[in-house]
């Protein structure tokens, strides 16, 4: 287990928004956690970053490949954060600064974790633009000048260019349309394969994940109702929450839900 | 909804200062009201054998160099302040807010005569132009009401037309041309109230910096011309005097301010009430 | 029978982009027709040309038998009502500062003296009001709340609400759940469908979404930069002769 939740729960003084999470994830998964908003997905993952507002509490453990991370010292944190775990979020512009450029990006995220080397800081840089599809002349461009997909594609880049274990990806397709959206799935399916990556996926849309995800769990107003294999949430779904979810998304209706196809019957 | 916030009570803190401050001024309100119907002594009339009195039962201010009662020169005084500075506050409203309106909304020449005009006006400090236009039009406070409104009616244009500018952007104009409303409805149904909460944020901070350029220009002589009482022009007529009647100054000074800080209160109020953010963050 | 007809619609963007090129196509009275298509592929600046909130540089869009392209706003006002749009996002469709009751009756006051409905009845503007409301499953108080009070679904039904408060002929529905959860998108397309039935609506539904396209609509067009590259009925969606385009888009979904 890379990542193990237990009894995790996060609120104010008044109000609990996650109650009593428990979930964990293997090395090398796609783990994906769909909810609708307002459900505590998002809350949930940057808990596990340890990037909670300050006016909200949490109660319960976090495991990153058996380490505490509840316990640890902020310097620690810092170290394991943007390395070993890394992120990718809805907001692709404003996950950008808008004066600088991509490469500059880059080079600030190497030189804080401790690469000193400037040219092969720039090398690693054209590398990974290459390996999400994108050329080195984006290196220059300052991020309004690049379209949402490819935004996202750099984020992806990034995100992957420390070789972390774990990347929490939330929401990261919603604000593209389908096509943009399906080619960056796509491409973070490849990049996960080549590299071994563990991937928490956060969706309110169980379709994004029915052909990349192995497990999933379903979460509803701070709860998880249902967690499990994908083929066994989607296709038998037990609680109502998620069958309302199913069949919520207007599907082509070819195959099963999970993907499969249906047999014929002789 | 990620993180939640404790709320603040801004609006709270500055109701009861709103609260004071509409007390007061209905307070004094009511004292000028009272002034022109019980008017007891003549604010003009000079009485040379009455002069410089200190306070008495008939004259609870004393009387000043001319033997004109203080009080009521005060009180009337009030009026002359207060009331011209509305007056140049509500036509530099009039003339600003359906110019931003049209110039914002149906763009076109009346915003390019505008931006330009605009940009003229703003070039200078208000101060500079209002002394200016006064020296052109000769003193007297009808003139300079007329120098503030010249200088005062751009801010509220380009106010009302930025904020027109963004929300003319939004779907629901749109859907309103769509349904056939034509501009002027537009703007006065989806528009205005827009503007109405912006407006009256800076009329109300404004009224403040137009009284105190009232009196200041009456101090120096561009403005009320005696025998009028206002409290600029009395605080000037009172300078010889301040070594022995140091409270014929005083007691205008301290009108000037004790209004200006109250319109202060006011606007701080409405800032809080009409906090633009706070909508657009619900 | 036709109620749009476009021929050979062209539009520009000065700077050069085409955003619409050579476009014909029909819609018929009383059915769905769906339009797919990546952003940036020119469909919601072909809604707002139908609409007549963009000028066009050549073609025609004919309503009825009757061309509209060219008229001015004069003209044009009698026949405004006759086509409704529903935008993407909810929240700037509705003005905050007005009451959900003001803005639901807009197009009506508008069109008061010129309207006969078939299917709403006029006594007084509460209890016409009720009615639309009802129609979208909203419950009765929403009619004096402010738009910041409600859901992004409700909301959305609300702008529902108004577009059918005249009886229009033909709604453009430009992305209409797209800002909405997965569960309020389920139960607004299922609105939709129902509206178009008992107030025989004719609906262009225009989507980046090919299920819920598919789902909607009796007949589907694909666009890409600007054209139209495929055109088919529902039931043919998975057959050979869809466009290469048709087929990636299908194997998306």
């Amino acid at each position: 287990m890379i990542l193990s939740l237990e009894q995790v729960s996060i609120g104010t003084r008044e109000k609990k928004i996650v109650k009593n999470v428990s979930l964990s994830i293997r090395e090398g998964e796609w783990y994906a956690l769909v909810g609708q908003s307002g459900s505590g997905k998002s809350l949930l993952s940057q808990a596990i970053g340890r990037m909670l507002s300050p006016n909200l509490q949490m109660e319960g453990k976090i495991f990153f490949k058996d380490k505490d991370l509840l316990s640890l010292a902020p310097k620690e944190m810092r170290g394991i954060r943007g390395q070993k775990l890394s992120y990718i979020f809805q907001d692709y512009q404003g996950s950008f600064t808008p004066f600088r450029t991509i490469g500059q990006h880059f080079e600030e995220y190497q030189k804080a974790h401790g690469n000193r080397d400037s040219k092969g800081r720039k090398a690693k840089t054209i590398e990974a633009l290459e390996s999400v599809g994108l050329d080195d002349t984006l290196y220059n461009r300052y991020p309004f000048q690049l379209s949402g997909g490819q935004l996202q594609r750099v984020s992806i880049a990034m995100s992957l260019l420390l070789s972390p274990d774990l990347l929490i990806a939330d929401e990261i397709t919603t604000a593209l349309d389908s096509v943009s959206g399906h080619r960056v799935l796509e491409l973070l399916a490849k990049r996960q394969k080549e590299t071994g990556c563990t991937i928490l996926f956060i969706t309110h849309d169980w379709r994004h994940v029915k052909r990349y995800a192995s497990r999933l769990a379903v979460m509803k107003e701070g709860e998880i109702v249902e967690s499990g294999g994908k083929h066994r949430i989607l296709d038998h779904p037990q609680h109502e929450y998620t069958k309302r979810l199913i069949q919520a998304a207007p599907t082509l209706g070819k195959g099963l839900p999970s993907g499969i196809q249906e047999v014929e019957s002789v | 909804m990620t993180g939640l916030s404790i709320r603040l009570p801004r609006a709270k803190k500055h109701r009861f200062q709103a609260v004071t401050a509409f007390v007061f001024l209905v307070f004094f309100s009511a004292v000028f009201i009272y002034t022109f119907l019980y008017l007891r002594h003549d604010p003009t009339l000079t009485d040379l054998d009455r002069r410089l009195l200190g306070m008495s039962l008939q004259h609870p201010f004393g009387t000043d160099q001319l033997g004109r009662d203080v009080m009521t020169r005060l009180l009337l005084g009030g009026q002359q302040t207060i009331g011209y500075s509305l007056l140049a506050l509500i036509v530099a409203l009039l003339i600003g807010v359906p110019f931003g309106l049209i110039s914002g909304y149906q763009r076109g020449i009346v915003d390019r005569v505008f931006m330009r005009m605009g940009d003229a006006f703003l070039a200078f400090p208000d101060t500079i132009v209002a002394i200016v236009l006064s020296g052109l039009l000769g003193p007297g406070i009808g003139n300079l009401v007329l120098a503030i409104v010249m200088v005062k009616w751009v801010s509220y244009a380009r106010l009302v037309r930025s904020t027109v500018l963004a929300e003319s952007q939004k779907d629901y104009v749109l859907i309103a041309r769509i349904n056939g409303l034509s501009p002027r409805k537009i703007m006065r149904k989806h528009l205005l109230p827009h503007v109405v909460g912006h407006v009256l944020v800076l009329a109300s901070l404004d009224l403040g910096k137009i009284i105190l350029l009232i009196s200041a220009f009456s101090y120096i002589g561009l403005g009320a011309q005696p025998p009028m009482p206002e409290w600029g022009a009395m605080l000037n007529e009172a300078r010889p005097y301040f070594e022995t009647r140091p409270e014929l100054m005083i007691y205008p000074g301290l009108a000037i301010v004790s209004v200006v800080l109250l319109t202060n209160m006011l606007g701080d109020y409405f800032r809080d009430r009409f906090d633009v953010k706070k909508e657009e963050r619900q | 029978m036709n109620l749009l007809s476009v021929e050979h619609l062209m539009k520009t963007f000065p700077g050069g982009k085409t955003a619409v090129n050579n476009l014909s196509f029909q819609l018929n009275k009383g059915e769905c027709l769906g339009l797919v298509g990546e952003s940036g592929s020119g469909k919601s600046t072909l809604a707002r040309c139908l609409l007549r909130i963009e000028s066009i540089d050549s073609g025609s869009i004919i309503l009825n038998d009757i061309a509209i392209e060219q008229m001015n706003e004069r003209q044009l006002y009698p026949y405004r009502k006759k086509i409704q749009i529903v935008f993407q996002n909810p929240s700037a469709a509705l003005n905050p500062k007005l009451k959900i009751k003001d803005s639901i009756m807009e197009p009506y006051e508008q069109y008061r003296k010129e309207l006969s409905l078939s299917h709403f009845s006029y006594t007084s503007k509460e209890a016409f009001v009720q009615q639309l409301l009802e129609s979208v499953e909203l419950p009765s108080d929403v009619a004096n709340r402010y738009p910041h009070e409600l859901s992004g679904g409700q909301r959305q039904r609300v702008t529902i609400a108004r577009s059918i408060s005249i009886e229009p002929e033909l709604i453009v529905l430009d992305e209409p759940t797209a800002s909405l959860d997965v569960i309020s998108q389920g139960a607004v397309l299922n609105l939709l469908t129902e509206l178009r039935e008992t107030l025989h609506l004719s609906y262009l539904f225009i989507s980046h979404d090919l299920a819920a396209v598919k789902q909607m609509s009796q007949r589907i067009m694909v666009m890409k930069d600007g054209r139209i590259v495929d055109q088919f009925n529902r039931e043919h969606l998975f057959s050979t002769d869809r466009d290469p385009y048709t087929k990636e888009l299908i194997s998306i979904f």
